[in-house]
């Protein structure tokens, strides 16, 4: 019986988790802020996308693999899709891709102070990666598809 | 129940983190302002060619990255059309661009007359020009004086969807140059769709 519960228990929290992780929530200013700077002894990797943006598709499940080959690393992916099209077209996506991570939608009242907060030399186009340190340092900016050998020698860097 | 957790322990544990730092930054090159663009020749949908230097004594020359597939740059198309046929008329010159190695010129004539795009619009072969200016993105703006130097670069506008500009980045652009004040905001930045370039 208990091992029938720590079964029940277990595949509970494995639901618990995915749905989570492929429900979108939206970021501002203050939550990204929040989220680049208290990293609390964890790396982050954070990838911006979009639904519209056809090299972001194709570099996604690159992304998904790297988080299943190295999960002590937080994943966040960002899409620069419209608040308004999380159920038609972000979750959608994402559950097709059974995005193993955190996942939001940007609503910021101006993309520029986004994209400034990331990369000064960033000038907005996606698919975008950036890579901080535990301390809340960015170690690394990639404005462009990766493959998924250059994301997994980026992040080794890192991880070392 | 001890078993749960002790399960429900491991996936905590699972997803603390490590302490580790590193450096790759990859800076991405840019066509710095007030910087005098080298001039170019390129053909348009109609096969004539066309140089900067055609175009000296335009009040400005606006030269614009578009594509005939990205929604972002599509969702402007109605937008340029609107800018470039009022500032035509104050003596501005526009200059559509397309270098995106996967549309031809069969595709961007048809998708200009489909969407009333009534500007002039280049064939970017090989993507020289997008490699010359640093441009990376559709739609993404720069305007030249008759000198060719840069006073302008960035985005049309502040959102994608028109009912929600707040900030008409290029027009007030436009506005000083016309009026022959200097561009109080002179570099902006908006997300886009990549120029996807040849090999």
């Amino acid at each position: 019986m208990s091992r029938l519960l720590s079964l029940i228990g277990l595949f509970l929290l494995v639901i618990t988790f995915n749905t989570q992780s492929q429900e979108v929530k939206t970021i501002d200013e203050k939550g990204l802020s929040n989220l680049l700077k208290n990293r609390d002894g964890s790396i982050l990797f954070i990838n911006f996308w979009a639904t519209w943006c056809v090299p972001c598709r194709e570099e996604f499940p690159d992304i998904v693999k790297l988080a299943k080959n190295f999960p002590k690393v937080e994943y966040v992916a960002v899409s620069l899709d419209h608040p308004d099209e999380i159920k038609s077209k972000i979750e959608p996506f994402l559950k097709k891709m059974k995005a193993p991570f955190n996942n939001y939608v940007a609503k910021f009242k101006d993309d520029q102070v986004l994209i400034e907060m990331i990369n000064k030399d960033w000038n907005g186009a996606i698919p975008a990666t950036a890579i901080y340190s535990s301390n809340g340092k960015e170690v690394g900016f990639y404005p462009k598809k990766m493959s998924y050998t250059e994301l997994e020698k980026e992040l080794k860097k890192v991880i070392k | 129940m001890y078993k749960f957790i002790t399960l429900l322990t491991l996936a905590l544990v699972f997803t603390a983190c490590t302490k580790h730092e590193a450096v790759a930054t990859e800076k991405q090159a840019s066509t710095t302002l007030d910087t005098v663009i080298t001039n170019f020749s390129l053909p348009d949908i109609n096969g004539k060619t066309h140089s900067l230097t055609d175009y000296k004594s335009s009040k400005a020359i606006v030269l614009m990255f578009i594509s005939t597939e990205c929604p972002v740059s599509n969702a402007y198309n109605s937008r340029m059309a609107a800018i470039a046929k009022d500032y035509a008329a104050k003596g501005i010159t526009f200059l559509g661009i397309n270098s995106n190695k996967a549309e031809d010129v069969a595709a961007i004539k048809k998708h200009a007359a489909d969407n009333g795009l009534g500007f002039t619009i280049l064939k970017d072969k090989g993507n020289v020009v997008a490699d010359q200016l640093s441009a990376s993105f559709t739609p993404e703006i720069y305007v030249l004086n008759g000198d060719l130097k840069l006073l302008y670069h960035g985005r049309i506008d502040d959102k994608r969807r028109v009912e929600e500009v707040t900030s008409n980045d290029l027009q007030k652009a436009l506005d000083e140059i016309v009026a022959g004040k200097p561009v109080s905001v002179s570099s902006t930045k908006a997300f886009g769709c990549t120029i996807k370039r040849v090999d």
